[in-house]
This record gives structure tokens, sequence and C-alpha cells, in this order.
């Protein structure tokens, strides 16, 4: 494309005053970068939140009896007392293409008691193959080894551990009411001992594997409670449960397919909120910015008020003026938007690859449930690099409105006459 | 506050000094009783020396029923033994209460675990009794303050109806306690108990009044949970004997883990 005569003349202008048009670009182009890498942050945080928040132990997909929650009682087995097939299940599950994978569970309440020491606890009765492809709890191994399937071993979270005075290879008394009334109790082993950094999981859970846990609490092989599924994209959960469950109704008598985002809505409320903030921080830096480049582009052209008053002379219309500023103005977004995007994308691509590690600084902290980890972590924030270029050339254009409208103002007679 | 299940033992099995004819004696006259001492007389009824017996607790609950025979002793208010004797499964299970403390001995582990207090309001034994109904023994005049709501006859019987309300600062759960009290002989006929919304927790129920190791005693204790009242725990005394010359050392934590027989 062919520049016209006011693109030459703008781009002209940039470079008389190389120093002052170098600032304001900056200025325009760390605006960007600031918006940009800072939604960056505040996607991976979401990203860090949700991931901890559902990959640590819920799972992002949960399939329970209908009436489970919110009481968990022991009884409330999926598919009723007859219980069900649990392999068949979880291939129907896995069938889905959103699923990762899919793990059983069982839950009951009781006691651990070591010595005098005697705590309530929750037990989660897992299957020891495939619980780690669901959850990371298995994971957060901080001693000893996994619990052996068929055996009374168990694991329990470090607190509990510290409360019950207990290390690896010690034995503990598991106590819990069982689902035909008796008081089922038991002699287990130790086997290791977690930390999630969740001071709720970790005085309170004890993983047991699933088989053990059954025996314990008079419940069949075929009666779990729960069927965890993991998928590849969290945010996918919504319509994979209503697949899920559809997939399930005809089967699976009376069971409740709940994604993430029901079971925990203050984690999508935090995540709304964060995203709700890039339209505040946006905000925020170009309405700064848009007085920093308002200031130096006023300057600029009243510096030029003899060059503008020389335009209409020679029988330029203000409106010609206009677009001359105009001009000006967008190509100093353009540069400005080129080199931003220059100083953007490396440190996003760079901080996603290795998130500088903040723990010298601060420890992990829970929010919505979920444990954020002291690590900056970006996401690329997708549309923002869009918006936030959109609101720079706004930045510019507006900046220069006013500039625009007095330089077209000028009355050429006068001004050319030093009036 | 005053506790159901151990004062429904303590009711048949280590009952005070009151025999037969104490209780009449302190009932007379039947008329023109303060609430409070009628409170008193039947608290202190529920209360008392060494005992020793034999009961039977069928809990029936809306997922499984289980009937247990169970021998109980119990030492003034602050030391209580139950070792289950049968079904099978449980035979040997035990609980020791020693002051404000609940151990729970179980045969197949051969261990005694301390109740915590955070678990002393969940079930006993899978009961509609609580941990806490068993250790609590604050005296309910010293709890509440009682008013009788009706006295005179329900069908034939002549009986009062009081009126609990929890006295200020005073460390108790129930909001509320209605108790209808048989003005013959001082027998508590049932109790119903309500929470901070005086929504009807539970009720209780006393019958079958017989004399047994010497003494007029309801040998039936029911317990109804309002939620849900199709589920309920029964107490059937078989056998009692009093004054059996229990002493403090028979409540420990050795004598838990023994065949105390």
């Amino acid at each position: 494309m062919r520049a016209t005569p006011w693109r030459r003349i703008g781009w002209r202008n940039l470079g008389r005053n190389r120093r002052r048009t170098l600032f304001t670009l900056g200025g325009l182009a760390i605006s960007y970068t600031a918006v940009v890498v800072m939604a960056g942050l505040g996607r991976g945080m979401v990203a860090e939140m949700v991931g901890n928040g559902t990959g640590l132990f819920s799972g992002q997909i949960q399939i329970h009896a209908a009436e489970y929650l919110p009481e968990r009682s022991l009884y409330s087995t999926i598919g009723g007392r007859s219980g069900l097939n649990v392999a068949a299940t979880l291939a129907a599950v896995e069938a889905d293409p959103s699923v990762d994978a899919a793990a059983p569970r069982v839950y009951a309440g009781g006691l651990v008691s070591s010595g005098e020491a005697t705590v309530a606890a929750g037990f989660v009765g897992v299957d020891l193959a495939l619980e780690p492809k669901v959850s990371t709890l298995l994971e957060s191994g901080l001693r000893g080894r996994h619990p052996r399937s068929g055996r009374n071993e168990l694991w329990i979270g470090q607190e509990m551990a510290r409360q019950l005075r207990v290390e690896p290879d010690d034995e503990i008394v598991l106590v819990a009411a069982a689902a035909d009334g008796s008081l089922g109790n038991d002699l287990f082993q130790v086997a290791g001992i977690f930390s999630t950094g969740i001071a709720d999981v970790d005085r309170s859970l004890a993983l047991v594997p699933i088989d053990a846990l059954q025996t314990l609490v008079a419940l069949e092989p075929d009666r779990i409670h729960e069927v965890a599924v993991r998928l590849a994209d969290p945010w996918e959960a919504p319509p994979t449960a209503v697949r899920l469950s559809a997939a399930l109704g005809s089967g699976v008598l009376d069971s409740e397919v709940q994604p993430w985002t029901e079971l925990y809505p203050e984690i999508v409320q935090y995540a709304e909120l964060f995203i709700s903030v890039e339209w505040l921080l946006i905000a925020i830096v170009f309405v700064i910015a848009v007085f920093g480049v308002a200031n130096t582009m006023l300057m600029a052209t009243f510096e030029r008020r003899r060059e503008f008053a020389l335009l209409r002379a020679l029988g330029a219309t203000p409106r010609t003026v206009l677009r001359l500023v105009f001009t000006e103005a967008v190509l100093l977004g353009g540069v400005s938007l080129i080199c931003g995007m220059m100083i953007t994308f490396p440190i996003l691509v760079w901080w996603q690859h290795s998130p500088p590690d903040m723990s010298w600084l601060y420890g992990g902290f829970t929010m919505a449930g979920g444990l954020v980890r002291p690590t900056l972590r970006v996401e690329y924030p997708g549309a923002i690099v869009f918006t936030a270029a959109i609101a720079l050339f706004a930045t510019a254009l507006l900046a220069a409105t006013f500039p625009a409208i007095r330089s077209s103002r000028v009355a050429p007679a006068e001004t050319l006459m030093g009036r | 506050m005053w506790s159901p299940f151990c004062a429904a033992i303590r009711s048949v099995v280590c009952a005070g000094a009151f025999t037969v004819g104490a209780i009449a004696a302190l009932a007379s006259p039947l008329s023109g009783q303060e609430p409070r001492e009628i409170v008193d007389r039947v608290d202190q009824l529920l209360r008392g020396e060494s005992s020793r017996g034999v009961v039977e607790m069928e809990v029936v609950s809306s997922h499984w029923e289980r009937t247990r025979t169970m021998r109980i002793w119990s030492l003034g208010t602050e030391y209580a033994l139950i070792r289950i004797v049968s079904p099978k499964k449980d035979a040997g299970t035990a609980t020791l209460k020693a002051g404000d403390e609940i151990w729970n001995y179980l045969p197949r582990v051969d261990r005694a675990i301390k109740i915590p207090t955070s678990l002393m309001s969940s079930s006993w034994m899978g009961s509609h009794f609580t941990n806490d109904d068993l250790v609590k023994e604050h005296r309910l005049i010293d709890d509440y303050a009682i008013e009788t709501s009706y006295e005179g006859l329900r069908g034939t019987i002549a009986v009062w109806e009081l009126d609990l309300t929890p006295l200020p600062e005073a460390p108790v759960i129930w909001e509320r306690i209605l108790y209808q009290v048989r003005k013959r002989d001082f027998m508590p006929v049932w109790a119903k108990f309500y929470d901070e919304r005086n929504a009807l927790v539970r009720t209780l129920h006393w019958s079958e009044y017989r004399t047994m190791g010497g003494r007029l005693v309801p040998t039936i204790l029911t317990v109804i949970p309002a939620d849900q009242p199709e589920e309920r725990t029964e107490i059937r005394y078989l056998e009692l004997e009093f004054d059996v010359g229990l002493e403090e050392s028979f409540f420990s934590l050795r004598f838990l883990r023994e065949q105390a027989d």
C-alpha cells in the first residue's frame, strides 16, 4: 500500500524529536507489557488455584448417589444397597473423549488411635493403582512409602501423625461405625505420612486401600461412594458432566454427576474475580498513560503551531490537520505496540517455562480450598493480548484528541504573524 | 447436664439409697410439691452407689437393627463399665467411664482408646445416645429453671408435667426439656428435649416399672430421635443387683482389658 502524504508527514514528525518520541513510545510499550504480564500472572494464579483445588484430591468431576451430598452417609453408595459394577462404570466414564482417568472411592468417619492419643479422622478408601491418575494426593509424599493394596496399611497427614506421635511403620488402631451397625476396628500400619500444605487435610485425612476400608466398615466390594474423574482441561468439566450424566443415566440408577464448578463455586467466583480485575488493570494503566501521552502530544503540536498555520494558509482544512495529528498518534501506537510485543512475549515465554520460586519470600497458601504454591506462574492470557493492543491504540488516539482539536483550530493569519 | 443413659442405667442399677419404701416416704405429701423438689427427687432416684446388672440394648436404624446384651457395673456417678456380651462380633467390646473420660476397649485389637472431646456428641456404639450422655453429671436443678406446666390426671394417672429452661450461663445443650413424672411414686414417664431453635430433638420414654433388686424402677427406656421417628434405641433391664461393693480400682484400664466378671 502506498503511503499517503499525511502518513509520511506523521512519520517524519515522530522522528523530529526522537528522544521525546522514544519516551512516549516507551511509556505506551511498557503499559502494554505491564497489562499483559499482570493478566498472565492473574491467569497463572487462577490456573494454579483450579489445578490444585481440583487436582489435589477432588477431581474435576465427581459421581455420587443422588442423596450422598451433603450428609455423606455411609449407606448412600452409588447404585444403592446392591452397589454397582465398578469396572464397567469406570470404563463407561473413561469412554468420554474429555476424560483422562477415573477412580472409585469409599469414605468413612471414625477414630485413629495410638497409645493414649486419639483423633477423629476421615478415611478415604482409594484404589492405589487408579488414584494417582486422578489426584495428586498420593504424590504429596513426605515420608514413608505408598500403602499396599489388600493390606491394613494407610497414609495419614503430617499433622495427624504429629498429634498421634507416630512415624512410618508404627501401628495404629482405626475405629469406624460399620454399615451393619457394628463397631469396625482393626490394627493398621502407617505406610507413609503426607503433607499437602492444607491444614484441614493434613490434620484429618487418612488414605486407606479401598478394599481394606470396605472390610473395616462392612461394605461389599461393589459398594462405593464416589467416582472421581480427571479431565485434560478443567474448564471442560460442565459439558463433560452433562455427557457423563446422559451416558450413565440408564445404567447407574440415581447417580449425580457434578463438575467442580458446581462442587466448588467459590473457585469459579475467585476465577471470575481475577478475570474481572484484568479490565480494571487495563483501565488504570492506560488512563495513566493517556495523560502522559497527551502531555507530550500537546507539547509536540504546540511547537508546530506555525506549520499548521502554514498548511491552513496553503488550503488545508481543519479536518486535514486533525487527520495529520491522528495519523501521527496511530503511527506512535503502532510502533509502541510492536515494541511492547517484542518486550512482552519473550518475558511471557520465559516466565511460563521457568516460573520463579518465591518460597524464599512467602510460603504456599490456600485460596478457595486449593493450595496456591509460592511460584509466580504465568499463563498465556489469550484475548487480553488483543484487548490490550486495542486499548493501547485507543489511548494514543484519546491522548491525541485534545492536541489535534487545538491544532485544527489554529488561526493561520494571526499565528503566521506571530500573534 | 443430667445424663439419660447413665441415669437410665443408674435408675435400675446404681440407684442411690432410695428403696421403694424410701421413695414412698419421700413422695408424701403427693401434692403441693415444689417443681425443683420433684426434679431433684427423680434426679436423686437415678443416682447412687455401686451396682451390677445385665441389659439388652436394641438399636433400630433405617439401615440395620442390632440387639446387644451388655453387663454393666457402676459406682456412684463417676464410674461405669459396660461390656458387650453378645452378639459374637461385638462381644468383649467395653466402655469405661471414669469421671469426664470415656475409653472404649476393642478386643479384636486388644487396645483401649480414649474418646476425644470433639467426639463426645457423637453416637455411643451406634445407638441414639451420645458419649456425652454417659459423661455429663450435672444436676438438672443446678442448670435449669423449673416450672410446673401441668398437674393432674393424664388418662388415669396423676402426673406432674415440668418445663425446664436453662439458667443464664448454664453449660447445657438443651434449650428446653419437658418432663412428665408420676405423682404416685416419682417415676419418670417421658422427657422431651428441644434444641436452641425450640425444635424437638428426641424423646425418652420410661416404662415397665417393676421391682428389681428390691427397688421399683422403670425397666425399659426408649429414646426416639425426632428427625427419624422410625428409628429408636431401647434399653431393657434383665438383671439388677445393688450395693455390690465395687471399688474404684475396678474401673481402671487394666480391668477394662480383662474379662471383668
